[in-house]
């Protein structure tokens, strides 16, 4: 269980994301605006902290710098309506742990936050397990029943996508999106996705490739039996 | 209506206009005043004559002796009288050896019951001699003054114009995009001046439409971007919430893919507008070459058209490194979006020049068009319309070149990169 801060002053946006991270069990506090977001970092600690960079009040690159003032462990992903190269790097010169551009699909954001936390708390050395998968993050290997499976780098991206998305429904565009990024527009159709996750599915023998499964015809599940 | 016309600069124009009347004044002048003085000059000649036929004929009758002087004068009886004849004649003339022209009067007159022909003669060479004098030396006179002018013309020409040439410089100078107003140079005649007003009063106005139109793509695409957030998140989390009908999941699908497509198409504007106001500064060398065979990469992952990188060859350039990268992957992906038939695409990088290739059933009709926004040769939804723009924005950015041509059924498309 995460105790996570999302700084967002768009309440419709703060909702659906906490209304997403709560159903893995996190808790989600809110803060709508800069001051209220200054409040909460001085007052609690979170193992976390969404913060929107446009806050009506206030700039939330101030409270990145406040937090960094401060010697604040809490890891911070930036989420931003703007698209540009200086101001993410700006975010991440002053500390921030990875930078979004809105919109942003939530099970983008939730892979985001695990990696985060990930390096963060365990310095990149923990163990993901789900039954009998597991996965190294630091050599990036994939373990069924303790022995090691060969994938291909998408493979493990889209594994490890699906674990840490477990029990969500993941269409084939967020799945795109997620490997591809920008370009995954050029796909005219997505069978190139299914071709991915078939040999995932066979790589993962039986046992492990069960989990995967298929919702509502054309998207995916990762969850147990 | 649109014809042609020849431009000639303007002090050129107003030194041949000048060149000209001139020319002709100075011409047409001196032919008047030529048959002027010899209208003037024979009136005097033939008074000469006149008084001097007079002055015989008084002597005849005061009972003087037979006239003779010639070629000058001549007295002759005659039997009857005739009508006086007034004439041109060329006749021997001793003193001089040889026939000279005279002008010849010749009248009949009875004195004392004695009829006479009195002729009397003078020499036409001489007023010829006074009437090119004359004339020579008007040429020689105006002809000076003329040059004079002509030149004194010319200068308080350039002089005059001065300021009005100078703005013309600035204007063809002025861009859209640069930040700084015209600067014009004031003048002290007032059509220019007014002149000055106008220009700059428009260019201003122009610039700020310019900076608003700027301003505007920025703010929808940015201000965009949160409401599209909040659709997304919403989206995904009825996906996940209550259990769906397959179509009611198709449906939220096809609404997140359309998600997609306004949220690649103000992020492409938003490039646009910054490589407009100049936003990418920084200027690195790299290898286009190297560029494109990481796209091709990053491609042939979602690509079932496979791309053959055939020749390649180091194309260094300076420039920024994230827009290098953006125009070879959208040369590449326009390439896989509009290639037909599954054939493969073939990119060449050779003497500073990359072309790629895809496969196409005809040319494209409106070449001229390609790089225009939101421009599409065909209404597949696939594209946003703006790729080819962005590249041709990065092309301009760096005085690169892009030029398009159809051969043997493939849409090719070479980058110069030589400046």
């Amino acid at each position: 269980m995460m105790k996570i801060l999302i700084a967002e002053d768009e309440i419709e946006l703060q909702n659906s994301i906490v209304t997403y991270l709560e159903r893995d069990g996190n808790v989600c506090e809110r803060a709508s605006d800069y001051y209220e977001a200054l409040y909460k970092i001085d007052l609690y600690e979170y193992d976390l902290l969404v913060l929107d960079i446009n806050l009506i009040t206030g700039n939330g690159l101030d409270i990145l710098r406040v937090l960094k003032r401060n010697k604040s462990q809490t890891p911070v992903i930036i989420i931003s309506a703007n698209n540009s190269l200086d101001d993410k790097l700006e975010g991440l010169d002053l500390g921030a742990d990875d930078y979004l551009t809105k919109p942003f699909h939530l099970a983008e954001l939730n892979s985001r936050i695990r990696a985060v936390l990930r390096r963060g708390k365990f310095g990149g050395m923990e163990r993901i397990e789900f039954n009998e998968i597991s996965i190294d993050t630091n050599s990036r290997t994939a373990y069924v029943d303790n022995s090691p499976i060969v994938l291909t780098r998408k493979e493990y991206d889209l594994l490890l996508f699906f674990i840490t998305n477990k029990g969500r429904v993941l269409s084939k565009e967020i799945i795109a999106e997620h490997l591809w990024g920008d370009h995954s527009d050029l796909a005219d159709n997505f069978d190139f996705i299914y071709v991915h996750i078939n040999n995932l599915r066979k790589k993962l023998t039986e046992t492990g490739g069960k989990y995967i499964k298929t919702a509502y015809g054309s998207g995916y599940k990762f969850m147990e039996d | 209506m649109n014809k042609k016309i020849k431009k000639i600069p303007l002090i050129q124009k107003t030194s041949k206009t000048f060149l000209w009347i001139g020319l002709v004044l100075m011409l047409g002048s001196t032919v008047v005043l030529y048959y002027y003085l010899r209208v003037v000059l024979q009136a005097e000649v033939e008074e000469e004559l006149r008084s001097t036929e007079s002055r015989i004929e008084k002597s005849i009758e005061e009972g003087g002796m037979d006239y003779q002087l010639p070629p000058v004068a001549e007295v002759v009886k005659v039997d009857k009288l005739d009508m006086e004849i007034l004439k041109d004649t060329l006749i021997y003339d001793p003193s001089q050896n040889e026939l000279e022209e005279f002008r010849e009067l010749s009248t009949f007159s009875s004195i004392n019951g004695q009829n006479y022909r009195i002729t009397v003669r003078a020499l036409v060479v001489e007023s010829e001699n006074i009437l090119l004098a004359v004339v020579l030396s008007y040429l020689a006179i105006i002809l000076v003054v003329f040059i004079f002018l002509f030149y004194l013309n010319k200068s308080r020409n350039q002089k005059v114009w001065h300021p009005f040439f100078r703005n013309l410089e600035q204007m063809k100078s002025f861009s859209l995009t640069s930040e700084t107003p015209i600067e014009l140079m004031d003048s002290d005649i007032l059509e220019f001046s007014e002149l000055n007003d106008e220009m700059t009063t428009l260019t201003n106005k122009v610039r700020a439409d310019y900076k608003n139109l700027k301003q505007y793509t920025e703010d929808v695409s940015h201000e965009m971007q949160t409401p599209l957030a909040i659709i997304q998140a919403k989206i995904e989390n009825v996906i996940n919430g209550e259990m769906l009908e397959d179509t009611q999941y198709e449906q939220l699908t096809s609404i997140q893919k359309d998600i997609q497509r306004l949220t690649q198409m103000t992020k492409r504007l938003t490039l646009l507008t910054k490589i407009e106001n100049n936003q990418f500064l920084k200027k690195e060398k790299l290898d286009i070459s190297r560029q494109l065979k990481k796209n091709i990469q990053d491609f042939s992952e979602i690509s079932t058209i496979s791309i053959d990188f055939e020749i390649c060859e180091s194309i260094w350039v300076d420039m920024d490194s994230f827009l290098a990268q953006v125009l070879c992957s959208n040369l590449i992906s326009n390439a896989i979006k509009y290639s037909t038939g599954h054939k493969n695409i073939l990119v060449n990088a050779q003497n500073g020049k990359v072309t790629i290739a895809n496969a196409g059933e005809k040319a494209i009709r409106h070449p001229e068009m390609l790089y225009s926004r939101f421009y599409r040769e065909s209404d597949g939804a696939k594209s946003t319309g703006l790729g080819l723009a962005i590249v041709k924005r990065i092309c301009d950015l760096y005085g690169f070149t892009i030029s398009y041509h159809f051969e043997a059924g493939m849409h090719h498309f070479t980058v110069s990169f030589i400046e």
